[in-house]
């Protein structure tokens, strides 16, 4: 075996973001920091007569600035935001992409639950009001899960090992393992990442049928995790790209370590049983602590999964009581996307760059719209909480059933 | 009267269904070819589709084009054939 393979780890080098509280990294971060909820009634046209109501929406996000025209008319939003999100990724990695670097050194993998149901809606729409002729055909490639990875590696030219995670919710942890893993075997740099766009007419009608569903009309009050009137979680569009290299390597090039993926592991307890997530997530934190080396009490912060549903909600805090044992009642809890909604695969990924910027700045964020707690954790509300945490902990659920579990080290120990 | 279609109207068809701008001047240089533009076969496929959707007639002739010059002819041909 390869001495230096086997000390290979992967580090996050660059991140991107376009969420409802910021596109880009930087306000992304400061309006995470600031607590403020972004959740709102859902104004789009042929969105309105659903009982769904409030929505994190990306607003001020243009298309056109992120995505070549000849892209554009190819793709759906949810890969516009991907192009965008990784993109910055890059710029921010500083990853030298030159001609005569190795094309088979950079690979691509993205997670996607609900694929590009927009576009899909329009053209399904031509095929019932005028026949089969008047689809066009970019309908073949763009609603598919898989259009967001082929369209990044095309536009890099990245021919390295590229794939697509389908796992639920917890897709964007699963895919940014799924590329640490590349990482680890050799390859130089993955873009990894997820988003999605679920806010239009037919997505949010695939959506109804989930009992998990938030239908609260007020927006102060439609999302509440570990609250005592928690009633569900809001949905969301967006999501979170990163850059991962290799540390040692990453280093000497001088690349900024953002973060170290130390650990990980996925679990799968069955849709919408949520006593039963507990066990499920209880083994996925066990076996990602193990990978990454780090006992219950190092945790410094958890990014909680934080469905506002009272069941999961209290078998995600028995689930920390069962892994961290004390520790759990006494470590920061946190759940930004109280204040953005849960972009199904993108709120994964998108926990994971706030986790990847609070071990970086030192800086824990609050949960919005939260005034206490119904369980035993501390979870942070109100302000941002500055401390100086070196391993992060994030959690995510899905609807369907899986469970998975992420640590991040800082990146400026060794 | 016999429509035609010019490389004007290709180069408007080719903005809107392929994403890709290209002077109408471009598109008659002799020998220019699509993948030159950055016209694709799904790209090309699109305007084919419109064209077909505008005329109600079969212009799978133009599907296979590599030039502008061979797609006009091939577009044309058929229009004329139609009228």
């Amino acid at each position: 075996m390869n001495g230096s393979a086997a000390r290979r780890r992967a580090a996050i080098t660059g991140i991107g973001v376009v969420a409802p509280n910021g596109v880009g990294t930087d306000d992304f971060w400061k309006a995470t920091c600031q607590g403020t909820s972004v959740l709102a009634p859902i104004d789009r046209e042929g969105c309105e007569q659903f009982p769904l109501r409030i929505a994190g929406l990306v607003n001020g996000f243009d298309p056109a600035q992120f995505v070549e025209d000849r892209v554009l008319v190819a793709t759906d939003r949810f890969t516009h935001f991907a192009l965008a999100a990784a993109g910055m990724a890059l710029d921010d990695s500083g990853l030298p992409i030159d001609a005569e670097g190795d094309p088979f050194g950079i690979g691509v993998v993205t997670a996607a639950g609900s694929g590009g149901g927009e576009f899909g809606q329009r053209e399904l729409q031509q095929l019932w009001s005028r026949g089969p002729h008047h689809v066009g055909p970019y309908q073949s490639i763009a609603w598919f899960y898989a259009a967001s990875t082929g369209q990044i590696s095309i536009r890099g030219g990245f021919k390295g090992p590229c794939a697509v995670v389908a796992s639920d919710e917890p897709g964007g942890l699963d895919a940014l393992a799924h590329a640490a893993r590349d990482v680890v075997r050799g390859t130089s740099a993955v873009v990894v990442g997820a988003a999605e766009a679920p806010i239009a007419p037919y997505s949010m009608v695939c959506q109804l049928g989930y009992p998990e569903l938030s239908t609260v009309a007020e927006a102060e009050q439609a999302y509440m995790p570990f609250a005592e009137q928690a009633d569900g979680f809001v949905p969301a569009e967006g999501g979170a790209f990163f850059v991962l290299e290799d540390e040692a390597t990453a280093r000497a090039r001088g690349a900024r370590i953002r973060a170290v993926v130390a650990g990980h592991a996925a679990t799968f307890t069955g849709a919408s049983r949520w006593a039963e997530s507990r066990e499920g997530l209880a083994h996925a934190i066990r076996s990602a602590l193990a990978e990454a080396d780090c006992p219950p009490e190092d945790v410094d912060v958890v990014f909680a999964d934080a469905l506002a549903v009272p069941e999961a909600d209290r078998a995600e805090a028995l689930a920390l009581a069962d892994v961290l044992g004390e520790h759990a009642a006494r470590v920061a809890v946190t759940a930004p996307k109280a204040g953005t909604g849960r972009a199904y695969c993108g709120a994964s990924a998108l926990d994971t760059a706030a986790a990847a910027l609070a071990l970086e700045q030192g800086l824990i964020p609050p949960t919005p719209n939260a005034d206490g707690c119904a369980y035993d954790l501390d979870l942070v509300t109100g302000f941002a909480r500055t401390t100086a945490p070196r391993a992060a902990l994030v959690l995510s659920r899905g609807l369907m059933g899986s469970n998975s579990a992420l640590v991040l080290r800082i990146g400026s120990e060794s | 009267m016999t429509v035609e279609l010019t490389s004007t109207d290709l180069a408007t068809l080719l903005k809107q269904k392929a994403g890709v701008t290209v002077s109408p001047l471009d598109l008659d240089r002799p020998g220019a070819t699509f993948e030159d533009f950055g016209v694709d076969s799904l790209g090309l496929l699109a305007v084919v589709g419109e064209l077909e959707n505008r005329h109600g007639r079969s212009m799978t002739s133009a599907e296979t084009s590599k030039s502008s010059a061979e797609f006009l002819q091939a577009v044309n041909l058929s229009l004329k054939e139609g009228s």
